[in-house]
């Protein structure tokens, strides 16, 4: 296992390298000369080259790319284009919020998904798997957009249940106040793919001959659902539910930026915004280390319930 | 009814007891996508007698699987149909009829059934062990160690080793056999009266075939139970069943005592099916077809063909201490694999003769057939063909040489392009190779070879997925034979055929030969039909050549302790068995 | 050779029963499947129409008053009086009337103490001088009105022909880079695979609308850049699937079949294998398709989309919030119904064009 986890490790360098490579060439390549952005009014010659000098883009890019490495390597990206503070300490304040709002929005949400999706595949054929499929495709169409739009002016301007928008310091106030509405609307957006996807799961495990044998051997249908079926198509769920981790830190963009929640979305969102690029450059790293660090678990996660994957 | 005494009694001669199982007038039937009826059973009845096998032959399509799936009610609910007349008694009642409840107290405990392939028909994420401890704690009033003790001699009962360490193992981490003694286990965990055995050994290798046959006769024996054997091979199930049913297009051909079956079949189909295979003994000039045992005249064989290499034959094809190596990769920083698939070979094909590989699988046979198609790379070695070594040329030189040596793939299925009409897959090589001035001609040519293989050339606008397992295979072989080659590779070429065409094929091949002069390499692992067809033989084992010579010689006196080994695997149930007039 | 007297010369017959023709006619079949198809091809040809000029040209023409609301819902609008642009400016005109030439009059100031008494009079004579033709403003149209008064109806079809344009060639430009990319790579596989693998996963580890938003952050606005912008990060999901069955074909025997009679890698590649996967490539299409008019919603939405002299689906949302405040909800209204329309007969057709294309071959 030590030796697996190693070679992974060591597989992430050379990704990390390329989605640094990939945000210099985007940035400092097709991005052009941010010194405009930066000087604001003050457009002399002057003042443009001593921007460009504090930004060191008056050095080659190989020269600037070897500072970029450097950055990202001691996770100091500098200090923000639009508010002058230190990119790093920026991102640990609103790393918090976005956990606290994905992390109920994927809890809820899966425990939701999965039991209306098992009640369904156990049901396939039926009447009620139809409908559900088809409503669950309806609501898919619906753009995400408009469920936030309506839902925040009907819930929270129209009836007055829930604040409008807003968070606070302290997590017991956002919990039962700031929190259920984003997590209500979350939910429901995520809910009907989910719910396509995990049915599809179980539909394609009740496919399998061993559910042949246990019924040959005379167990019933829940307990073949239940036991059987249920453990199987877990596999795929909780390797789908680790893939989904990573998204975690990014929050939930358009939640957040609807309901003016300080977290990582709604800081990208403002960048790009901006064009305040060392936010932007600071957050894809770390989102992309996020990400290779939850595959990583997701794949250790996956050859611990599937005894059928050796650990080679 | 004479007693002991030998006087004559008035006493009521006594019933025999009431068969076990009882089916009547059976029909099923399904519907395909467009809403047609297509019957699966065409009103079938047969009797299993309590304590006896009961064995059920028939090709594919035949409909003696949905017999089994239908006597224990497993037929899918959507687009299936029993016609009301139908009935199946078990013990009295009957089972079409039962509730949902008594079929689950049926399931397992009275009625077991093995499936054919037993690596899909475990659950992959529970223990061997879990899996008999649930059949046993559902039907049997046992606790949860009782259970475990239980199912712990149930492995040693069949066959496995170290039964305590296969109770915590996976299925994926047992062998083939290993996993169908399990299932076996499973299916006897609570001594039924009735065990349905659905194709159980088609899956696995010859020699494990055996094993597997004699661990369910001998516990047929043990436990008193009826056994109902669901087989293609007719051949197979003469060695341990009782009785005999014979199944064609949903219907019974005949049922009758085995050692009537054998030795006096009355049906036509079943002496079709007795005489179509190849056999160890005989080797007829032509094998007979089913059609043959169709028409008014009584079929008679034609004479005895004569085999083997002879001294002033031409070298076509030889091949000198070939080895071919796999290697793999994990990741972009994981270990090398290595593994040597064909170990130093060396053999000779001559003009006009078949050679013939045998071995099991993983013996590197299909390795050895790719190689000399240039599909796959060698690793050491030469193979000279008319005086040339292959393995040297570059792909440019080989050009021509490539045209010469064709393959006929196992899976008929899979070797046409699903996408691609006849016309254009036998258009296609005579397009790449410069035969043919144009379309048109291309066409025609196409066409006569389609009319030589048995197929009419209204099949050139046809796709293939509209043609049975052995018409593919002849447009295969169609395909090869446009570009004119010398030799002919055929892997496992028949292998996926039911016996009946099996035969036709053989039989064509055998004359494209006789006309055309063409040498095949012929590789297989039914030895009997290796016999029928080839010259000389070559036995290989883990990738090595472990015996070669002269067919009838091999056969008569094997040399090699693996050669015995495959030869006596080969059912060989009956002496006297039927056999057709001889001209 | 085959027999000596050749049969009469031959020509294949033509078959109307290859894979794509029974596909075809199970789409026909099943009735939802169909009916999406007739309802997306209905989308098109409206959405060609609006491109190429026919329709809705004059989208932006402000033809009624701000916020006219629907003619059949006229009363559902917001109730009290608001004062709008159009009020104002009447109610100076009377005052104007009324104080004739005098414009300081209509201020309310007397004439010297206004400082641009003198301007005012010289800006009237001059504007005298001019006459402009003003069409009346519609009080209500039938699907109601925006901020500035364009007409919704028009509004909305251009706004779905430019969704449909940036979705369909998003689409069909992710498609072919992941398509080439990944036969590529599962076909000759080696350095080449793991040189493709590579970038694989380095547009991987970031997620989809973070990358979207990356690059949106370095291009400017308007429906190229934004179809470029998709296309270069939806090209995985295209590219794994393509690698994925370019490696499990490329061993069949078919292929190996297509090998042995002499067919170079280009012809084994594209003649043989496409074919058979080109079913998947269609619901692929499909998919990506809707996902991208889904994706165009959010940038537009966030103001990273389209131009602003263009207008979009997510454009039009991106008023919605303002609207409703207000209370008037037919802009939004209208947006999500043809959107969820086009989006569900789009996932439905995917849904059918699935279970028609699969080859199960016996």
């Amino acid at each position: 296992m030590l030796a697996f986890i190693i070679r992974r490790v060591a597989q992430m360098v050379p990704t990390l390298f390329g989605v640094m490579l990939l945000l210099f060439v985007l940035f400092n390549w097709v991005g052009g000369d941010p010194s405009y952005i930066l000087a604001g009014k003050n457009l002399s010659p002057e003042a443009l080259a001593n921007i460009r000098h504090q930004l060191g883009l008056d050095l080659s890019l190989p020269q600037q790319f070897v500072i970029f490495v450097k950055q990202v390597l001691t996770l100091d990206f500098g200090t923000s284009w639009s508010t002058q503070q230190p990119v790093t300490s920026i991102l640990h304040s609103r790393i918090g919020p976005s956990l606290l709002l994905t992390g109920s929005i994927l809890l809820l949400g899966t425990v939701l998904a999965v039991v209306i999706a098992a009640l369904v595949a156990y049901l396939r054929g039926s009447l009620t798997d139809r409908l559900v499929t088809l409503i669950s495709t309806c609501a898919m169409s619906v753009s995400g957009l408009v469920y936030i739009i309506a839902g925040q002016y009907w819930l929270a301007h129209k009836a007055g249940l829930f604040p409008i928008m807003g968070w606070s310091d302290r997590i017991a106030e956002n919990l039962l106040y700031y929190l259920p509405l984003p997590l209500l609307l979350g939910v429901v957006v995520g809910l009907a793919p989910d719910i396509r996807f995990y049915r599809s799961c179980f539909v394609e495990e009740m496919n399998h001959d061993y559910v042949r044998t246990a019924r040959a051997k005379g167990l019933s249908e829940p307990v073949i659902m239940l036991k059987h079926v249920l453990r199987n198509a877990m596999i795929p769920v909780v390797t789908s539910l680790m893939m989904s981790l990573p998204y975690l830190m990014m929050g939930a963009m358009l939640l957040e930026t609807f309901f003016s929640i300080p977290g990582m979305g709604k800081e990208v969102v403002m960048a790009v915004d901006r064009s305040d690029f060392p936010v932007i450059k600071a957050i894809t790293i770390y989102i992309a280390l996020a990400t290779m660090l939850f595959n990583l678990l997701a794949d250790i996660v996956y050859k611990l319930i599937d005894p059928r994957v050796e650990l080679s | 009814m004479k007693t002991d005494t030998g006087l004559e009694s008035d006493i009521v001669t006594p019933q025999p007891p009431p068969p076990l199982l009882s089916v009547r007038n059976l029909r099923v039937s399904f519907h395909d996508e467009h809403g047609h009826c297509v019957p699966a059973l065409k009103g079938i009845s047969f009797d299993i007698p309590a304590g006896r096998t009961v064995a059920l032959v028939g090709e594919s399509g035949s409909g003696k699987s949905v017999t089994a799936m239908a006597i224990t009610r497993l037929l899918p609910a959507h687009g299936c149909q029993i016609d009301a007349g139908s009935e199946i008694l078990f013990a009295g009642r009957n089972l079409l009829t039962a509730s949902r409840r008594e079929l689950r107290q049926l399931r397992g405990a009275d009625i077991a059934m093995v499936f054919q392939d037993p690596m899909t028909s475990l659950n992959p994420v529970y223990t061997v062990g879990e899996q008999i401890i649930e059949t046993l704690m559902l039907h049997t009033r046992v606790g949860r160690k009782a259970a475990y003790q239980r199912a712990v001699a149930l492995l040693k009962e069949v066959g496995l080793p170290t039964p305590d360490l296969k109770m915590s193992s996976y299925p994926h981490q047992l062998s083939g056999g290993q996993q169908q003694r399990v299932m076996i286990a499973m299916a006897i965990a609570c001594e039924p009266k009735l065990l349905i055995a659905d194709e159980p050994t088609t899956a696995l290798d010859v020699t494990i075939q055996q094993q597997i046959l004699q661990l369910l006769a001998s516990l047929q024996k043990k436990h008193g139970m009826a056994v109902l054997f669901i087989s293609h091979d007719l051949e197979l199930v003469g060695q341990f069943a009782d009785e005999v049913v014979v199944m064609h297009h949903g219907t019974i051909r005949e049922h009758a005592p085995v050692r009537q079956i054998f030795e006096a079949p009355q049906d036509v189909y079943t002496k079709a099916l007795l005489c179509c295979r190849p056999h160890l003994s005989r080797r007829p000039a032509r094998l007979p077809v089913i059609k043959d045992f169709l028409g008014e005249a009584s079929y008679c064989e034609p004479p005895q063909r004569q085999r083997g290499y002879l001294p002033d034959d031409e070298v076509i094809l030889e091949v000198q201490n070939l080895s071919v190596e796999y290697h793999s990769r994990h990741g972009w920083f994981g270990k090398k694999h290595c593994c040597q698939a064909v170990q130093d070979v060396s053999f000779k094909l001559m003009r006009g003769r078949t050679l013939g590989i045998v071995g099991e699988s993983g013996s590197g046979k299909t390795t050895l057939g790719m190689t000399l198609m240039r599909l796959q790379a060698a690793s050491a070695g030469r193979v000279l063909f008319a005086g040339h070594d292959m393995l040297a040329m570059s792909p440019r030189q080989l050009g021509d040489y490539k045209r010469r040596i064709q393959i006929v793939f196992q899976n008929p299925y899979a070797s046409l392009n699903p996408r691609f009409s006849v016309a254009q897959i036998l258009t296609e090589p005579m397009l790449l190779h410069g035969i043919g001035r144009d379309r048109a001609e291309r066409l025609q040519l196409a066409g006569n070879w389609l009319e030589r293989v048995g197929l009419s050339h209204q099949a050139l606008g046809k796709y293939p997925h509209e043609f049975s397992g052995g018409q593919r295979q002849r447009i295969a072989i169609a395909r090869c034979l446009t570009m004119h080659p010398d030799i002919l590779i055929c892997d496992e070429s028949v292998s996926a055929l039911d016996v009946s065409v099996q035969a036709q094929v053989l039989n064509l091949l055998q004359e494209l030969q006789d006309e055309l002069g063409l040498s095949y390499l012929f590789i297989s692992h039914d030895l009997a039909v290796v016999k029928h067809l080839s010259d000389q033989v070559l036995v290989m084992q883990h990738g090595r050549c472990v015996e070669q010579g002269d067919a009838d010689t091999l056969y008569a006196k094997p040399q090699h302790p693996y050669t015995r080994q495959l030869l006596e695997a080969i059912p060989q149930s009956w002496p006297h068995n039927f056999k057709p007039q001889v001209a | 050779m085959p027999s000596s007297n050749p049969l009469p010369l031959t020509v294949a017959p033509p078959s109307h029963n290859s894979l794509a023709r029974q596909g075809w006619r199970r789409l026909r079949r099943d009735r939802i499947g169909f009916g999406s198809l007739c309802i997306v091809a209905l989308y098109l040809l409206l959405a060609m129409a609006a491109w190429s000029g026919l329709l809705a040209r004059h989208w932006q023409d402000e033809v009624a008053k701000p916020f006219a609301p629907p003619t059949l819902f006229a009363n559902l609008g917001p109730q009290h009086v608001e004062l709008n642009a159009a009020d104002i400016d009447a109610a100076n005109q009377r005052r104007r009337a009324a104080a004739g030439s005098d414009s300081s009059a209509a201020t309310g100031l007397d004439a010297s103490e206004d400082p641009l008494a003198a301007d005012m009079a010289a800006a009237q004579q001059q504007a005298a001088q001019y006459h402009s033709e003003e069409a009346p403003k519609a009080d209500t149209l039938p699907l109601g009105a925006d901020q500035r008064g364009r007409d919704i109806r028009q509004k909305v079809l251009q706004g779905t022909a430019t969704s449909l344009l940036v979705g369909l060639s998003g689409a069909l430009l992710a498609l072919t880079i992941g398509t080439v990319l990944g036969a590529l790579s599962g076909y000759f596989g080696g350095l080449l695979d793991d040189l493709l693998m590579w970038g694989y996963s380095v547009f991987t580890s970031v997620p989809d609308m973070l990358l979207l938003l990356a690059f949106a952050a370095v291009s400017g606005r308007g429906i190229g850049t934004v179809v470029v912008v998709m296309a270069l990060t939806s090209w995985t999901g295209s590219y794994r699937l393509m690698r994925a069955e370019f490696l499990k074909h490329k061993s069949r025997e078919y292929v190996r079949a297509a090998d042995a009679i002499g067919a170079s890698h280009g012809r084994r590649m594209f003649h043989h294998i496409l074919p058979n996967v080109s079913h998947l490539l269609l619901v692929q299409f499909s998919m990506l398709t809707v996902a991208l008019i889904k994706y165009e919603a959010i940038l537009s939405f966030l103001g990273f989309g389209v131009g602003i002299t263009q207008v979009s689906l997510g454009a039009m949302l991106a008023e919605a919030p303002a609207e409703l405040l207000q209370g008037y909800w037919w802009q939004m209204l209208t947006v999500t119904v043809v959107m969820s329309v086009l989006v569900t007969a789009f996932s439905l057709l995917t849904d059918s064009l699935r279970d028609a294309l699969d080859p199960k071959v016996k």
